[in-house]
């Protein structure tokens, strides 16, 4: 039997301004019917455009300059538009990242599905309302009827990328190509889908392509994958065999970069510089600048060949560099019963229907309620949670940028917020952030000497003329060129820019650092090399770190301690190795289970049901019982506290008191 | 330390370099962007390159009056090339003197104007709250009656005179620089770098003149040429209504209406040569502003 799908020496070319961008540089694989691949690769690798490519959706100024895609015998760029469009929603589907883009938010979802399926066959409305619903029951969407007459904002995220795999799904596809469809989602949901599309394909006898930066999240799912770099697949192979014996030193820096696994606290290793421009590529090898192995031969470009066994040990393995580095047991910083309230203030209808004495009260968010917590000097604590738990707003009120609603912050035994003048000043220097967004975080108008130098000069904190030559330190200090200096943000990569950032928080010498989410928008080898910027700077510094992710895996790697956050509440907080040893409340237990790892063989996902309640109405008694496997009928009324169950150990769970 | 990131190899142009490039490429914003450099020079340099001086009583001679277009005078022999009005005078030249007027006017109201309407619409996007509301209510009253309304009823009130005019411009117009800077600003204040900057306690002022409204210059530009070509005109209507700038300083706006009454007697440039040097410049300063707007504008950028 023939391959499903035969990809040969696919060439996508961009036009731009500077050259002809190469994004898929000779691009060649097979694919078997039920087969899944994970085609992997960092941002700009050219893994997105392949799967356009496939589609030909790719826009101009991008084309097709050559190569074959064979869809079951039939050649799809010679056959035109024509021929693609009647395969493309029928016998090849596409998911996308963000499925609010593809769902047209003024249909009700009824009315979207019925025309897909009527797109390309003539059916009754009655018949194509039960396929539809026949579809959506499959993603595991309960009460199918409701949800059709539904419009796609009424879904949460995790919900709207299921409808758009039952979208997906109506015509029985034989192709699945599935772009970045998770890296959106928390993780309890990704777990979710990622199980309903295993279970689907292997129903189904549906062939998938799961495009993905995640090497992890992938390696659990496909049966083979293809890593690509610059334009072009570096390794494909069997995913067992690919983890297990990466043979590119790209796909072996990969797998290295993923902190969840590796020695606590260590040096991660790592890639070392970024993705090259593809305006702009080496000769030969495109990776062999990064490469740590480059020799003479890279300057000829390596041919793709089968894979042979390779001699175990050719690589050596990552040198380790940690130390120990001292905690002192009193704490830097004390959280005392914070809370934060967002209250929704009435508008004048609203007032005038209370007024009239209709019953409305202002609608209230508990961000953040009543937590306590310390951060001990010299510590990692990472705060983890899902989006919407309140972590960041935890973090932005240690950092000064958010005023509590209730309790103290206390910084040397200070309360921060009675603080008067230059006192407070120096106390509110003294924590400093690390934001998310490397983009948005940095002042575009200003030069980068500016942005790292002005806090220091207009404070005092070093004299005026020596300002040039410590901005200059600081970028050193950091892993930047101090010859940077002078230039505008945009100017930088997403890394470098992340590195700005870090020092300007550096740059007025603080004792805390918060960092929230401050390696979730960078690529894996990116996040490899700041995460061991930040273990670099901690002993250099002797610095404290507040590390606000959601990402379990980065925060296990990081952090001395951790603690667990959902919907405004502390539930679990503990040594960092023993709590993903031992997670004691069931969230944490649901967590650390969908932590991504590469387990050779297939992963079975055991996804915790249900999705996050929405904070502007949290469930009664423990906010986690929906979810939770073990719940009780004590659990839907009475909040449990968070008291200490195993020395060093606090966790907020009834199913304690029962032990 | 061994992973120094290694600079960029792809040379990205300044911002200012981009803008300037892509400004370029369309062949009319230039051809206007030039007119207006030109008319900018005449309207600055009118007391050195006029051929005469249209206000000194001293160089017209009433015998030269209602000369036709390249008529030669008879008292000093120099060539009226676009005609002289009923007292004699050099059209050519008072055009050029009432270029200088409407453009001073226009300038001087809009630095005014952007001045006060910037500082109002960064404080109020970076302080919000009540005084966000109550600012953001005047400006709303404001723009909710015609600009020549309010001046008409100002300049009545106060009397002629270019200050007047200045004043009632000003007036008219913070408003519109207002509501541009704080919309703008709003869409900053959100951004990470103004958080960044209140985590380094830098003080408000600083975050607000060096931080926040740098980052909201781009529509002030487009808003601002805009602006200035309406204030010309409007300039250009209150002088024409008798109300703007008094009759010894005469602007574009101020010819055109003493050349109104010898329309029907068949000395059509006494009136339509100004009005064409009117039409010109604000047309100039249109497809330039328009132009800007393309260039500036983040959403069409790609």
């Amino acid at each position: 039997m023939t391959a499903l799908l035969d990809v040969r020496d696919l060439q996508t070319h961009f036009m731009t301004r500077d050259g002809t961008a190469r994004a898929v540089d000779g691009v060649s694989f097979t694919l078997e019917r039920g087969q899944i691949l994970g085609l992997v690769g960092e941002s700009g690798s050219g893994k997105s455009v392949t799967g356009f490519s496939i589609l030909g959706l790719v826009d101009p100024p991008g084309r097709v300059a050559g190569g074959q895609v064979v869809f079951d015998g039939a050649d799809l760029i010679a056959g035109g538009e024509k021929a693609m469009r009647a395969l493309r929603g029928k016998r090849i589907a596409m998911i996308f990242q963000d499925p609010m883009m593809t769902l047209n938010p003024v249909l009700r979802i009824d009315t979207q599905m019925v025309e897909t399926v009527r797109a390309h066959e003539t059916v009754s409305r009655a018949e194509a309302l039960r396929r539809c619903r026949e579809a959506l029951v499959q993603v595991g969407i309960s009460s199918p009827d409701e949800r059709l007459k539904s419009y796609p904002h009424q879904f949460s995220g995790g919900m709207r990328q299921r409808l758009a795999i039952a979208i997906a799904l109506l015509h029985k596809p034989d192709l699945i190509i599935a772009d970045e469809p998770t890296t959106a989602l928390d993780v309890t949901i990704q777990a979710q889908i990622l199980s309903e599309v295993q279970k689907l394909c292997a129903q189904s006898g549906t062939a998938l392509i799961w495009i993905t930066h995640d090497l992890a999240v992938v390696s659990g799912l496909a049966d083979r994958l293809a890593v690509m770099y610059a334009g072009r697949i570096i390794e494909d192979g069997p995913t067992a065999d690919i983890i297990a014996n990466p043979r590119h030193p790209y796909t072996r820096g990969l797998i290295d970069s993923v902190p969840h696994g590796k020695r606590h606290g260590a040096m991660l290793t790592q890639i070392k510089g970024m993705t090259p421009s593809l305006l702009n590529l080496p000769k030969g090898c495109k990776f062999a600048p990064r490469c740590p192995r480059a020799d003479a031969a890279c300057q000829v470009e390596p041919a793709l060949t089968p894979r042979r066994p390779r001699p175990p040990g050719a690589l050596p393995p990552p040198p380790c560099r940690r130390k120990g580095h001292p905690v002192t047991p009193q704490p830097s910083l004390q959280i005392d019963g914070l809370s934060k309230r967002f209250t929704k203030d009435l508008d004048i209808a609203e007032r005038t229907a209370r007024r009239l004495g209709a019953k409305v009260a202002p609608v209230t968010v508990h961000a953040v309620d009543t937590i306590h917590l310390d951060i001990r000097r010299g510590e990692v604590l990472g705060l983890v949670g899902e989006s919407g738990c309140g972590k960041s707003t935890l973090g932005r009120m240690v950092a000064g940028l958010t005023r509590p609603s209730q309790g103290r912050i206390l910084y040397n035994g200070q309360d921060v917020a009675t603080l008067k003048g230059t006192a407070a000043r120096d106390a509110a220097l003294k924590i400093q952030m690390v934001f998310q967004d490397p983009m948005s975080s940095l002042n575009p108008r200003l030069q980068v000497r500016d942005i790292v130098g002005e806090a220091p000069r207009v404070h005092g904190i070093v004299p005026r003329r020596d300002i040039p030559a410590y901005v200059e330190r600081m970028l050193e200090q950091v892993g930047l060129d101090p010859s940077m200096g002078k230039r505008y943000p945009h100017q930088f990569s997403g890394g470098q820019r992340a590195r700005v950032g870090i020092a300007r928080a550096l740059a007025v010498r603080p004792d805390i650092l918060v960092c929230d989410e401050s390696v979730a928008a960078l690529d894996v080898s990116i996040q490899a090399q700041v995460l061991n910027l930040f273990v670099q700077l901690r002993q250099d510094f002797d610095l404290t770190y507040l590390f606000v992710s959601h990402d379990l895996g980065v925060v296990e790697h990081i952090s001395d301690r951790i603690a667990v956050m959902y919907l405004g509440r502390l539930v679990e907080l503990g040594e960092a190795e023993d709590l993903i040893a031992r997670p004691n409340h069931p969230y944490t237990q649901a967590l650390v289970s969908e932590i991504p790892t590469f387990e050779t063989g297939k992963k079975t996902y055991h996804a915790i049901k249900g999705e996050i309640p929405s904070p502007l109405n949290p469930p009664p008694g423990c906010h986690f019982h929906p979810r939770c496997p073990h719940a009780h009928d004590r659990c839907r009324i009475e909040v449990p506290a968070l008291r200490a169950v195993a020395p060093g150990r606090l966790s907020a769970c009834h199913l304690n008191d029962q032990a | 330390m061994t992973d120094i990131a290694t600079p960029t190899p792809v040379r990205i142009d300044s911002p200012a370099k981009r803008i300037a490039k892509q400004f370029v490429e369309d062949r009319i914003a230039v051809i206007g962007l030039i007119l207006f450099v030109l008319i900018a020079i005449i309207a600055i340099a009118a007391p050195w390159i006029a051929p005469q001086n249209p206000y000194d009583l001293m160089q017209l001679s009433i015998m030269d009056g209602g000369l036709p277009p390249g008529e030669v005078s008879m008292a000093t022999g120099q060539t009226f090339w676009l005609g002289t009005d009923p007292q004699g005078r050099d059209m050519l030249s008072a055009i050029m003197y009432g270029l200088r007027i409407s453009l001073m006017v226009a300038v001087v109201s809009l630095t005014l104007a952007i001045t006060i309407g910037t500082i109002v619409g960064v404080s109020a996007a970076y302080f919000g709250g009540r005084f966000d509301s109550i600012v953001m209510r005047i400006v709303d009253l404001q723009l909710s009656f015609p600009a020549i309304l309010i001046a008409l009823i100002l300049l009545a009130l106060l009397g002629r005179g270019v200050d007047k005019v200045i004043l009632a411009l000003v007036i008219v117009q913070w408003a519109y620089y207002a509501r541009t800077v704080r919309s703008s600003a709003m869409v900053e204040t959100r951004k990470d770098y103004i958080d960044a900057a209140r985590c380094l306690a830098l003080s408000n002022r600083r975050i607000m003149f060096r931080h926040l409204l740098p980052n909201c210059v781009p529509p002030l530009i487009v808003v601002a040429t805009v602006q200035i070509a309406q204030a010309i005109a409007l300039e250009a209507t209150l002088s024409f209504l008798g109300v703007g700038v008094p009759i010894t300083e005469p602007s574009l706006g101020l010819l055109i209406a003493n050349g109104y009454d010898y329309l029907l007697s068949g000395r059509y440039w006494v009136s339509v040569f100004p009005g064409v040097a009117l039409v010109v410049t604000i047309i100039a300063i249109n497809v330039v502003g328009d132009r800007l707007r393309d260039v500036l504008n983040p959403r069409l950028q790609t």
